[in-house]
């Protein structure tokens, strides 16, 4: 009767409000160059790098100001596969990967509650 | 005193497990990437199993996947008619390539400057990922779908193996074929071993092994049940093989006796593969889960922790069992 091998723990698995990859790991930190790097070569640079993330910024705030403006609004939907529906918009998770939305029209009926994954979305838009 | 394997299950795929790689070993270790038919192929940490992070863009089942040496580019082969190549340490899709059809098999040169595909439009295509723009290089002449193609002999030369039944080496100057080795049945799976210049080649119940030069037949050796996949140790001492009777089997290379199987997976096992140090290997398989066995069970190495349970360890304190 063999006694089983014995493990300290088990594999970390997939966190489920984010893609993972780590931007404070080791190696995250050692070989991940981005468009923002803090030793610039030139002073041109560091000003074409600030305006990048002046751009970069204002864009992500109005975009987060848009989900927050659809929030209880009816928002129709343009998908992949020619799916057009409507529904209430409720909230996005934190990586907008899925939207959570209420009373989602369908052609085979509303479903209350639903999550629509973003990747399928081409595109949405609503009345402000 | 022997103990009995425990495998380490990485849980995290919502579908069947149908590829998997390992990247060479780097200052931060060794890493896995797993491609699944949900479509998000993750990546992990080689010897723990711990996820890192998933690939998201894909939308169709993934059905290859391949790390560089490095680990800082990953490949993916999609049903949603592109290969994809992204950055293994941001995990951001780097590049998209269009295909005709479903992309099968993706596989990176040495130094990571090429990407060879293969899929269901029975083309081989070279990228050159510096210059993706490009038109890729074709090779025609499968009359089925390809499974996997390979770079082999330096990246001077391609493998490739397709539903045709057979098994084709193609120079990549010319884009001729150099030889061809024809079966009875569809080959389920192919693995190169630069290092000696092995070809591991299952089908049926079949694991053969040809010399990847020559494609002159080594050995073969037969299994209890059909094989869907197979991985020479980097020592060359023993290979593992997987299939539809969802055992795991060890065998010793030198005399083709079978040394241990391993019950676990709950569904067919559709790849395996040793690690660059040979000190575990990897399956993946149709019940949705990556498993991990050591290849010398008592040892201690990544997670597994050797502990007799007679001995009094560390001050005198007693173990408990962690599973």
């Amino acid at each position: 009767m063999r006694t089983p091998m014995s493990v300290l723990r088990l594999p970390r698995g997939p966190d489920p409000n984010s893609r993972g990859f780590d931007p404070n790991s080791p190696r995250f930190i050692a070989l991940c160059s981005t468009t923002i790097s803090s030793s610039t070569d030139t002073e041109t640079d560091s000003v074409q790098i600030g305006e990048e993330q002046c751009a970069r910024s204002m864009l992500r705030e109005s975009f987060l100001r848009t989900l927050i403006a659809m929030t209880n609004k009816q928002v129709q939907f343009y998908m992949y596969e020619r799916v057009k529906v409507n529904a209430v918009f409720g909230a996005s998770d934190i990586d907008v990967l899925n939207f959570q939305v209420s009373d989602l029209q369908t052609p085979i009926g509303v479903q209350k509650e639903a999550l629509l994954r973003c990747q399928d979305v081409i595109l949405y838009s609503f009345d402000l | 005193m022997a103990m009995r394997q425990t495998p380490l299950t990485c849980s995290g795929h919502t579908r069947p497990v149908v590829d998997l790689a390992f990247s060479g070993i780097t200052p931060y270790g060794y890493f896995l990437i797993s491609a699944c038919k949900d479509g998000k192929p993750m990546l992990r940490q080689g010897d723990t199993g711990d996820w890192i992070g998933t690939f998201l863009g894909h939308k169709g089942a993934v059905w290859g996947a391949t790390l560089n040496k490095e680990a800082t580019k990953a490949a993916t082969a999609a049903a949603d008619f592109t290969a994809k190549v992204w950055d293994a340490v941001s995990g951001d899709e780097v590049l998209t390539l269009a295909h005709k059809h479903i992309v099968k098999s993706v596989n990176f040169t040495q130094d990571s400057s090429c990407l060879l595909t293969g899929g269901n439009d029975k083309t081989i295509r070279i990228y050159d990922i510096n210059k993706p723009e490009a038109e890729p290089q074709e090779i025609t002449g499968h009359t089925s779908a390809i499974k996997k193609a390979l770079w082999c002999n330096n990246d001077t030369q391609i493998l490739s193996a397709a539903d045709d039944k057979t098994v084709r080496l193609w120079d990549r100057t010319s884009t001729a074929v150099v030889k061809q080795l024809s079966f009875d049945m569809s080959v389920s799976s192919m693995e190169y071993i630069p290092d000696g210049e092995v070809l591991v080649i299952t089908y049926g119940k079949t694991i053969a092994f040809y010399n990847a030069l020559s494609l002159d037949l080594i050995k073969t050796v037969d299994a209890p049940a059909s094989i869907h996949s197979a991985s020479l140790h980097p020592d060359k001492d023993f290979f593992v093989a997987g299939g539809d009777d969802f055992k795991l089997y060890k065998y010793d290379y030198s005399t083709k006796e079978e040394l241990e199987s391993y019950k676990g997976h709950f569904g067919p096992v559709h790849c395996v593969r040793f690690s660059p140090d040979g000190e575990l290997y990897a399956s993946g398989s149709e019940d949705g889960t990556l498993r991990l066995w050591q290849t010398e069970v008592g040892k201690t190495y990544g997670l597994w922790k050797c502990v007799l349970p007679e001995e009094e360890n560390c001050e005198g304190r007693k173990f408990e069992e962690t599973i």
